[in-house]
């Protein structure tokens, strides 16, 4: 157990798993799905990936250290309003307002991040039924800010984001993977990092061993609520509008590419890397079974099957890794 | 044990009797003012937001009842909905306008309600003509003909496009009436116009959704030429991927609900066309036609509210 060869070695075998998942549904899409690999498509998944993998990048933090943020969707609807209200300000110059609106996006996110994290360390409340209640509050919130009105028209610089390529790959997607990657260097290169995962496996042992675990778990909340007002504001830059309604039914998702990308549910283990792949999953998934002209409801049944088959086969790598 | 409720006197309008209240106190409504309920679906949507404004509005003007609002979680809340009817009923109401969540499940507590002596018009969403005759009672509709209006809306893309134009369809949430309606409208369009329909899919009434599904529809039948979205918000993620697609301007687009955010689109021509179901209004025409009742008279049947076509000269 603590050969960090061996260690290293079953995390690859971990990883290895969903890679290889990924492989064949690309592979069946290629084969079967006219148009799949076309240059526009590809590019085309990448950006409908995006925000669902900025989420579930976050997501990743709150699940490894044994939580779960139930309130991504809300909260991100929260952000977008408010991001985008501030970015309408009309006695800021335009650059001025859009990196306002930015600013306050990210600060509304982190705001809920941290009373997630805080409530549920505090008073040791699981985090499933904090978020469940700031899913509540945010919601709320949004309907509040914006009376339940759409937010519109908003300054054409920060819309040609949305649409930005570099190197030929979408920008946005560029940004969640330059997040993702900082996200991966925290987790496997810091201290901090190293927390979450002892915290996810053992919160008893890490403060039996004199360290504060509430530091770690707020930050760890507060990333996951970073990674939303981000993800507000890449939808906002997309899709030019801001609407309180927005964004409900995220957090499955991300909580699915998570999954589905072998982080355990029960915290402590589990990788970025994975987290990345379980969102292309979905992403492909999605793309590819309307290529195949298959109908929406047959759609929605393939895409839940394959997510129960994907944790059924990382709950066999898992023993597997255990017993080797 | 029956109370008497009055009309406002100047309308000079006749009294009518109706059984005891459940929880009330004898005496309690306000002035001898009716009490009208409104149920309507998700305030967290602009159009029910709108329609509630409109209600208020209405009631602020007339004077001469009492207007109880309320609204649901979210548009599917079925639950919620019959709650409030329930509600609304041991209030005192004696009479009810109801936008139903579900055309079906509403209209037994609303039979309910009718036996109590309440009189009920049905807005926005018609109840199921069968569910109706089940639990025999009979409720006039008023509201917009949501098929028609689509037909107005597609009318628009046949033109546009031509004999042979090949469509898409970008639905909304499966089982939602109004959803069925507007695809139907549209049918009728392509049929009349002589167009191709290439793919039909839901978007469950949301842009993001929409942006995913239509650059996939894209991807797969790339010689779209035109797509009829069944409300504004999916057009807006429609028209996104038709941007980021490189296609703008070979691909046109029409619509239905006139939301603000549809507007400056209208106006660049993206959008061709949508419609304005004046939902405002709505509850307004239906607290309107519950008083008629109310005095005396039985309305059956459908009684339409007008839809407005609106293009790109009206928003100029």
């Amino acid at each position: 157990m603590t050969d960090p060869l061996a260690r290293r070695l079953r995390a690859v075998v971990r990883e290895a798993g969903i890679g290889v998942a990924l492989l064949l549904v690309v592979a069946f899409f290629a084969l079967f799905a006219p148009g799949f690999l076309g240059e526009t498509n590809l590019s085309n998944i990448l950006t409908q990936v995006t925000i669902n993998l900025i989420l579930a990048t976050g997501m990743t933090f709150a699940i490894l250290i044994g939580g779960i943020d139930l309130s991504v969707g809300a909260v991100m609807a929260l952000c977008a309003v408010v991001g985008g209200t501030v970015m309408q300000a009309p006695f800021l110059p335009p650059w001025a307002a859009v990196c306002a609106g930015i600013a306050a996006s990210l600060a509304v996110g982190m705001v809920a991040g941290a009373l997630n994290g805080a409530i549920s360390a505090l008073w040791g409340i699981p985090s499933f039924i904090v978020t469940l209640g700031m899913l509540n509050v945010a919601r709320g919130s949004a309907l509040e800010v914006t009376d339940a009105r759409s937010i519109y028209d908003f300054p054409d610089a920060f819309l040609a984001f949305g649409s930005a390529h570099l190197f030929g790959l979408p920008l946005m997607f560029l940004l969640a993977l330059g997040l993702l990657a900082f996200g991966w260097v925290v987790l496997t290169r810091t201290v901090f990092g190293r927390m979450i995962y002892a915290i996810g496996n053992n919160e008893e042992a890490v403060r039996l061993s004199g360290h504060r675990t509430l530091r770690v778990r707020v930050a760890a909340f507060t990333i996951t609520g970073l990674c939303v007002g981000i993800a507000a504001m890449v939808y906002v830059t997309r899709l030019s509008i801001a609407n309180p309604i927005l964004g409900v039914g995220f957090e499955l998702n991300a909580i699915a590419a998570v999954i589905i990308g072998g982080t355990s549910l029960s915290g402590g283990r589990g990788s970025l890397f994975g987290t990345l792949l379980g969102a292309i999953v979905i992403g492909v998934l999605g793309n590819g079974l309307v290529l195949m002209g298959m109908s929406d409801f047959s759609r929605q049944i393939v895409t839940g099957a394959v997510i129960i088959l994907a944790v059924v086969l990382d709950s066999y790598r898992a023993r597997l890794s255990a017993a080797g | 044990m029956d109370r008497r409720l009055f009309l406002g006197s100047c309308v000079g309008m006749g009294s009518l009797l109706l059984p005891r209240p459940l929880r009330a106190a004898p005496g309690a409504a306000g002035a001898g003012r009716p009490k009208i309920g409104l149920v309507m679906k998700s305030l967290a949507n602009e159009f029910f937001k709108d329609m509630q404004e409109g209600a208020v509005a209405y009631a602020g003007k007339r004077g001469d009842f009492d207007l109880l609002a309320v609204g649901i979680q979210s548009e599917t809340d079925i639950d919620g909905q019959i709650a409030a009817v329930e509600t609304l009923v041991a209030r005192g109401i004696s009479g009810l306008v109801i936008a139903p969540a579900d055309s079906r499940a509403l209209v037994p507590p609303v039979a309910r309600a009718m036996r109590a002596g309440i009189k009920v018009i049905n807005i926005d969403v018609a109840f199921d003509p069968q569910a109706l005759a089940r639990h025999h009672v009979d409720i006039a509709f008023v509201g917009p003909d949501n098929r028609a209006g689509a037909r107005m809306s597609g009318e628009v893309l046949a033109h546009a496009l031509g004999q042979g134009g090949k469509v898409a369809i970008v639905e909304g949430n499966p089982g939602a009436e109004n959803g069925a309606q507007r695809k139907l409208g549209f049918m009728d369009a392509i049929g009349a116009g002589g167009l191709t329909l290439l793919d039909s899919r839901t978007a469950h009434w949301e842009t993001e959704e929409a942006n995913t599904v239509f650059s996939n529809m894209l991807t797969a039948h790339p010689d779209i030429q035109g797509v009829m979205a069944a409300n504004d918000s999916m057009a807006l993620g429609v028209v996104k991927a038709i941007e980021a697609s490189g296609a703008r301007g070979r691909i046109k687009v029409v619509s239905f609900d006139n939301i603000p955010a549809i507007r400056p689109l209208l106006k660049d021509g993206e959008v061709l066309a949508t419609v304005d179901q004046f939902g405002s209004q709505l509850a307004a025409a239906g607290l309107d036609n519950v008083l008629k009742e109310l005095a005396g008279q039985n309305l059956t049947g459908w009684i339409r509210t007008p839809l407005k076509l609106v293009t790109g000269r009206d928003v100029a």
